[in-house]
């Protein structure tokens, strides 16, 4: 046991080391980086040594700039409507797919997760065609059905809307994968019983279902918000931002203040903007999901 | 497990339609785009613009393909993202492997605290490090270069954290007599630990793999020349034919090219993260 114990003590730091030390040079110092440039005045195309301090100043130009402020707006309706239209969405097909024993459920879990798979870019490829406001198959289908034809992508009232419609359509199967396997776990005595003291569907769902799948509704809520508030592809690839800046949203405004208007301190500091509102969400996530427990 | 619903099979019975018709809902809403993708590949061009559209093309024909190979750079292509998801895989797996083990199994001071910092840099935007990294990789003189694209995705969070969930559930005593037999804590790792982790190592090596195959924004950032685009750059070019109706099918045809790596692996690897790769990762 002598030497297993003694090079246990070395063990874990090397095993961690290649990992940690890739974190913190690709991910740790970046962020620190970046907070440093958003205060200076840098272009990306002169050296790092160039870099003209300006303080604040930066923060204060973006939360004067109506545009920036859009792009802000826009990001997080984006992140809450991807949210609120996607979990429940997911919750409840995660529970029929779960509770209903039919033929082909696997084909169907399978199905929704396949959408996953595919990368954004072709993703709003696709989309671009289904939208198509001129005899695209959705708006056929809403002709079969009795419905007006719908501009889509081409109008500010609909276009941030169609972008929450296909990222909803490619994450339903991720996370209803993700709370079926929280489901799996649930003992299912526990809704017998619960309907043998007559507990409803709704009852049950809200007394059994969401508070022991609590853990991988945390963990779903906390990718939704990542990946909604971090939107770019679909952007970049469908609408750049229009029609009008209905679809800006932050990362694409960075991306063209660093790159294309070369102005890097600017852009760092929207990036950082972005940051801290990923960690309040998240953060406020966590701390509800606490106090849930706590009252539980 | 099979007769949890035995009791209330006859209410269930009669609660079956809309739990079906819901699922049919469903099942269209997620095969819709795929099927007018696929279908939409074998369309012949005087197809394409009719309205109302065409649902089921009347002579399905390649031609489509053979017309995305002739404008695409498909091959290279292809190569610079398998490379690159492959070796950001291998590196990913390995490092997650090592750490989540460690972070699993061991005790040490600040063990805990050190696991959370790393964690938690899973929810860093892309964006928030893009400044700097390109920054970084430009003074490195690796701009246009696919050794700049692979650097900052050797290590990642989600696999640490995935790994470490499924190993807190290996029996210590299993680590103990192979420390009383004078196994090293490597070989501990490589022969019992990694076997074990199948399952988990098989879920990530997944993740990785769909998630860097289909990375678009740091790719488009670090990468010019057309002989370095990956896939999903390709993808993305074809963004400029999509203006002329009459090359949606070789758009269609290029895009499912990009998808079908990942759907193969998706298909070999389902059962295993169904069942396993996903519940370890929500377990307590």
């Amino acid at each position: 046991m002598g030497r297993g114990g003694r090079s246990a003590g070395i063990a874990p730091l090397v095993f961690i080391a290649p990992a940690a030390l890739l974190i913190l040079a690709t991910i740790l110092t970046p962020i620190v980086l970046s907070f440093w440039i958003s205060l200076h005045q840098w272009s990306l195309l002169t050296p790092f040594t160039d870099m003209q301090w300006v303080g604040l100043e930066n923060y204060i130009t973006i939360f004067h700039d109506p545009s920036f402020l859009r792009a802000l707006t826009n990001t997080v309706v984006f992140a809450g409507a991807v949210l609120i239209i996607g979990i429940p969405l997911a919750l409840g097909m995660a529970v029929l797919i779960h509770q209903g024993r039919i033929v082909g459920r696997s084909i169907v879990l399978t199905l929704l997760f396949s959408t996953y798979v595919i990368p954004t870019v072709a993703v709003a490829l696709i989309w671009g065609y289904l939208l198509s406001p001129r005899g695209g198959p959705i708006n056929e289908l809403l002709k079969m059905i009795g419905l007006p034809p719908q501009p889509w992508l081409g109008s500010p009232r609909t276009a941030l809307w169609s972008l929450v419609l296909l990222t909803v359509w490619q994450y339903l199967g991720y996370f209803t994968t993700i709370l079926i396997a929280g489901l799996i776990q649930i003992p299912t005595d526990l809704y017998e019983a619960a309907s043998l003291d007559g507990a409803g569907a709704i009852r049950r769902l809200r007394s059994i279902t969401v508070p022991l799948l609590k853990r991988s509704l945390v963990f779903a809520i906390a990718i939704c918000l990542i990946n909604g508030l971090g939107v770019f592809d679909a952007v970049n690839v469908l609408t750049r931002g229009g029609p009008s800046d209905s679809t800006k949203v932050v990362t694409f405004d960075a991306m063209q203040t660093a790159f294309d208007f070369g102005a890097a301190g600017r852009a760092a500091a929207m990036t950082m903007v972005l940051l801290v509102c990923v960690m309040i969400a998240v953060g406020g996530l966590l701390l509800f999901s606490r106090d849930m427990e706590d009252t539980a | 497990m099979s007769g949890r619903f035995a009791p209330r099979s006859l209410r269930a019975a009669s609660g079956r339609a809309p739990v079906v018709a819901l699922l049919l809902g469903a099942a269209f809403f997620a095969g819709l785009p795929l099927y007018w993708l696929v279908t939409g590949a074998f369309k012949r061009s005087e197809e394409l613009g009719k309205l109302p559209p065409v649902w089921f093309p009347g002579q399905p024909t390649l031609n489509a393909f053979g017309e995305a190979a002739r404008l695409l750079p498909l091959g290279s292509a292809f190569f610079n993202s398998f490379l690159i998801a492959g070796v950001s895989t291998v590196a990913v797996v390995a490092t997650s492997v090592a750490a989540g083990w460690a972070f699993a199994i061991y005790r040490f001071k600040g063990r805990d605290q050190l696991f959370l910092a790393l964690v938690a840099t899973m929810f860093v935007p892309p964006i928030a490090t893009l400044v700097p990294l390109y920054w970084i990789v430009q003074t490195a003189g690796l701009q246009d270069s696919l050794v700049g694209v692979l650097l900052p995705q050797l290590a990642n969070a989600f696999g640490i954290f995935l790994i470490r969930q499924f190993a807190r559930g290996v029996p210590t005593e299993l680590l103990d007599a192979a420390r009383v037999d004078g196994a090293s804590e490597w070989r501990i790792l490589v022969q019992i630990g990694v076997p074990l982790l199948r399952p988990a190592i098989a879920t990530l090596a997944m993740f990785a793999f769909v998630f860097y195959w289909n990375s678009y924004l740091w790719p488009l950032v670090i990468l010019q020349s057309p002989g370095n685009a990956t896939m999903v750059l390709v993808v993305n070019q074809l963004l400029s034919y999509t203006t002329a109706v009459k090359y949606a099918n070789v758009v269609f045809a290029g895009t499912l090219l990009a998808i079908i790596p990942n759907l193969v692996l998706f298909m070999l690897v389902r059962r295993t993260y169904q069942d396993a790769g996903f519940s370890s990762a929500v377990k307590g």
